[in-house]
């Protein structure tokens, strides 16, 4: 058919170099030296200046790293990564941490001006802003600012960089930290428990809903570094929270290492929802450069009817492999998990959900859609089980794979798992193209090929996008567009 | 973990070695197929079985799994029975050993496997399908007998052909080769028994090639002992236009991997397989199955059905592989699960992997206990608790059993499998 021809055409043409995120700032840095040993682990944790559990808490991860081998089951290829080539701290010099506004340096004000983030409070207030988001801005290695601070205090939600939270707040850190992700759980992880430098930590108390949506920024500007953050999230009883999770990165011809780890726990009846944009540098239309996302998120649904919702739109990276989980371990509890991965250029994902059904009446719901376009690799991973004592759990997956052009692949991996008689799992996938069908009938009511096709590739994701929170469900829009350029409009 | 190690082999490993060089002078077969066996059975002591390390054998730990392998007994004895249908031509295998007695229809050549390799000729089929194909290592270094059968172009068989396999205890390690010529029509049925209580270990491959146009029902009806091992293979290729309808039923055997791996070479070939697994007891039964979408314009659907009563293990990975240049592949898998005890288990992994992007591909798994609702209102129509919950059991697997379009064929397995429910239910 003479109009799908017109789209592969087009989609050969794809110029992935349109990264509108990838200058770069000139910005003084401290670093460490490249590589990594235990002095430079050390050394983060003196620059952080952590407590001595915290210390040999990443001493420990760092030896057991030692005798790990990277993962090799996933769909991805990429040459061996040297981690003794990446500086594993960098931030940009005289900051310690996140402080007031006014402190930081304006340069750095500009960068996320131009990344479009608000970090100004006062504008926001004045009505700049539609909505009030409370912002923690991680440059590199470290928090650079945290907005609303005193607001939410106010409402007892403890927003804050880690490192800040770990001297301030050790107790809540302790008992949470690495209960959900332990410093054994893979590969990724374990260098995360070792190396991470900052992230997010807020703790949400008993009855409290968030006053507004929390969000974080991360931006990798220094050349050859990892971005190791780390994010706690915990909501107690009856709490309700909403976070947001950015990131950008310049453009460059090496590739760059971002092996995050994320933590959330929700107490009895308490309910988190998790939404990430990820637009990390993919790459030059060649494959050259990029970013290596490796990232493990997971939710723990610890108390009764909790909830824990992950909502994803990944557009960006060169290669991605992240799984954000839920632990179905409350009675009740539930799981959900929504995404977007749009491939094109040379990227690969390898990306899905696990839900692991462990208390009595959890229901947990997959929505995936893959979108695969020039010679990228997309595939969904992801594993649904019930043990023997989830009695009634039930869980719905649908993951449909888009492919446009016939140079690029989409994979399904489902991993399903049922010990209980009464649990109920229902599974479909589907892979295709765009249907002929449709195009003919939008074409037939004169709306062009480029447009139609827009309109089936949103229609196609409109499921996920409509979970994102509004200022997200936008941008995300736009992302999508912007990443298949060339095939819709 | 460091896997470079030279592995310790289990007591099932060193008596599968040990098998092998307890009759390495007696096997059939010297020269190629010798220098064949020899690697196969050293990659077998090298590597070992699979554990759930291998992606292909992750719900499957074979080298936990096989405890024990028990000995070939040379001088044991299993009876004929009687044909599953009515007037089909049955081909008696008897503890992995041909009986070439009887007269074959028109059309159809048989050989004894033996002889090919005997001569050699049997030594190029005997390569692995790759480093996880434990079933091919195995039947690959111990097989000794089996039937090679040549169906001319053309031949259009009214009756079936039935492959019986019957084992009485000890080792059977059989291959078949089964080629059908253009055009054909036949339906063979691959029947998998044993005589007795004792326990026994069969590994079968069935090598199908089928040709242009040819229509082909094969038929795999296992219902072995509750203390028996069956490792089994089929492998197909499909002509132009040519057809296969793979019809696999498992009702016995206490660790069962049944591994089908096929392709289509030519465009319009059609392949259909449909599945029933019957899982009872502590048995642990698993439906492996890949397939090349290699060329455009080939159509496939797989269906499964499984039913997992008592401490059942239950497992299905089908993996549909559409390669860059198979446009217009349709490909459709759907497995679905009734799980009905607490104490079974049931794994699914429905793979797709895509490279041709003007397809129509999906699968679907759903596992789920019986409906309470239809429950309630067969029971509200008078009919007790068990026999309602029988009929349910019976309706979600008959269904399939019915696409066959062969009346004797049907009746004759449904009551297998009607005679499993009342055995199970």
């Amino acid at each position: 058919m003479p109009a799908v021809q017109e789209t592969i055409d087009q989609v050969r043409q794809i110029d992935v170099d349109q990264y509108k995120y990838g200058f770069e700032t000139t910005i003084e840095v401290e670093k460490a030296p490249k590589g990594l040993s235990e002095d430079i682990i050390r050394f983060i944790s003196a620059k952080k200046s952590e407590p001595e559990w915290m210390l040999e808490w990443r001493l420990d991860a760092y030896r057991r790293w030692l005798t790990m081998d990277e993962p090799t089951w996933a769909r991805v290829n990429y040459p061996k990564i040297d981690f003794n080539d990446i500086y594993y701290y960098a931030a940009p010099k005289g900051t310690t941490g996140p402080k007031s506004l006014d402190e930081v340096d304006p340069e750095l004000l500009k960068v996320y001006e131009k990344l479009g983030i608000p970090l100004k409070e006062q504008e926001m207030l004045a009505g700049v802003q539609k909505s009030k988001i409370a912002v923690d801005a991680v440059f590199d290695s470290v928090s650079v600012v945290t907005t609303f601070k005193e607001e939410l205090k106010k409402a007892g939600v403890i927003f804050m960089s880690i490192s800040e939270a770990i001297r301030e707040h050790p107790d809540l850190v302790k008992k949470y930290l690495g209960t959900v992700v332990p410093t054994t759980d893979n590969y990724y992880a374990t260098l995360n428990s070792a190396v991470f430098t900052d992230g997010s930590f807020v703790f949400v108390p008993k009855g409290v809903r968030c006053p507004m949506e929390l969000s974080t920024y991360f931006r990798i500007n220094e050349k050859n570094t990892g971005q190791f953050e780390r994010t706690l999230i915990i909501a107690e009883d009856n709490a309700y929270v909403s976070y947001l999770e950015g990131c950008t990165a310049p453009q460059r011809d090496e590739n760059q290492l971002h092996a995050a780890v994320v933590e959330l726990i929700a107490l009895d009846e308490a309910e988190i929802k998790y939404s990430t944009v990820q637009n990390w540098y993919p790459g030059d239309k060649h494959g050259k450069g990029g970013i290596y996302n490796f990232v493990t998120k997971r939710g723990d649904c610890r108390g009764k009817n909790s909830k824990i919702s992950w909502t994803q739109v990944e557009t960006g990276s060169a290669i991605t492999w992240k799984y954000p989980s839920c632990i179905l371990r409350g009675d009740g509890s539930r799981g959900e998990f929504y995404s977007i991965a749009v491939s094109n250029g040379h990227q690969q994902i390898d990306s899905g959900t696990k839900m692991i059904h462990l208390g009595k009446n959890t229901s947990s719901r997959i929505v995936s859609k893959g979108i695969a376009a020039g010679v990228s690799e997309n595939t969904y991973r992801g594993q649904v089980s019930a043990h023997r004592k989830a009695e009634n759990a039930r869980n719905f997956t649908q993951c449909d794979s888009l492919l446009i052009g016939d140079k690029c692949g989409a994979h399904t991996v489902p991993y399903i798992e049922a010990k209980n008689s009464t649990a109920q799992f229902e599974h479909e996938a589907t892979t295709s193209k765009i249907s002929e069908d449709q195009l003919f009938y939008c074409l037939q009511r004169g709306i062009p090929t480029e447009a139609a096709i827009a309109l089936i590739v949103n229609g196609f994701v409109k499921e996920v996008i409509q979970e994102l929170p509004m200022e997200f469900a936008v941008e995300a829009q736009k992302l999508i567009g912007i990443s298949l350029e060339g095939s819709v409009g | 973990m460091n896997m470079q190690q030279a592995i310790k082999m289990t007591a099932a490993e060193t008596a599968l070695v040990d098998a092998y060089t307890a009759q390495i002078g007696d096997l059939p077969g010297d020269g190629s197929v010798l220098s064949v066996r020899d690697t196969l059975v050293h990659e077998l002591k090298t590597a070992g079985l699979p554990t759930r390390r291998v992606e292909s054998w992750h719900y499957t730990d074979l080298r936990t799994l096989l405890r024990a392998v028990p000995t070939a007994d040379p001088t044991a004895f299993a009876d004929r029975v009687e044909a599953l249908v009515a007037g089909a031509t049955v081909l008696s295998v008897r503890n992995g050993h041909a009986d070439l007695k009887g007269n074959a229809p028109e059309g159809v050549t048989i050989r004894s496997y033996t002889d090919s390799l005997l001569d050699g000729s049997a030594a190029a089929g005997l390569a692995v399908l790759g480093t996880d194909d434990a079933i091919g290592r195995i039947n690959g270094g111990l097989v000794r007998g089996g039937l090679e059968l040549v169906i001319a172009d053309g031949t259009e068989l009214e009756d079936p052909l039935e492959i019986q396999l019957v084992q009485s205890l000890g080792q059977a390690h059989t291959r078949f080769p089964v080629s059908f010529g253009a055009n054909t029509k036949a339906t063979v049925i691959e029947r998998h028994l044993s005589t007795n209580a004792a326990e026994s270990l069969i590994s079968s491959v069935s090598d199908i090639t089928v040709g242009e146009g040819a229509e082909i029902t094969w038929i795999v009806l296992q219902q072995q002992g509750a203390a028996d091992t069956h490792l089994g293979q089929i492998r197909f290729d499909l002509a132009k236009d040519a057809k296969l309808h793979l019809f696999l039923i498992n009702a016995g055997g206490k660790l069962v991997r049944q591994e089908i791996h096929g392709k289509t070479s030519g465009e319009g070939a059609d392949f259909k397989l449909r599945g029933i697994n019957l899982l009872g007891g502590e048995s642990h039964t698993d439906v492996t199955f890949t397939l090349g979408h290699n060329v455009p314009h080939t159509t496939s659907t797989e269906i499964i059905r499984n039913v997992v009563f008592d401490r059942a293990k239950g497992v299905f990975q089908g993996k549909i592989l559409v390669a860059k240049d198979a446009q217009k592949t349709d490909a459709k898998m759907a497995c679905n699960t009734l799980l009905l005890s607490d104490d079974a288990d049931l794994s699914a992994k429905p793979e797709l992997e895509i490279f041709a992007d003007d397809v129509q591909c999906g699968h679907g798994a759903t596992v789920a206990d019986i409906d309470h609702t239809q429950l309630f209102y067969l029971m509200a129509r008078g009919i007790p608790e068990n026999k309602a919950r029988a009929m349910l059991v019976n309706a979600f697997v008959a269904e399939i059993v019915e696409e066959l379009d062969d009346e004797p064929l049907v009746e004759a397995l449904e009551s297998v499998i009607s005679a499993w429910l009342e055995k199970h239910a």
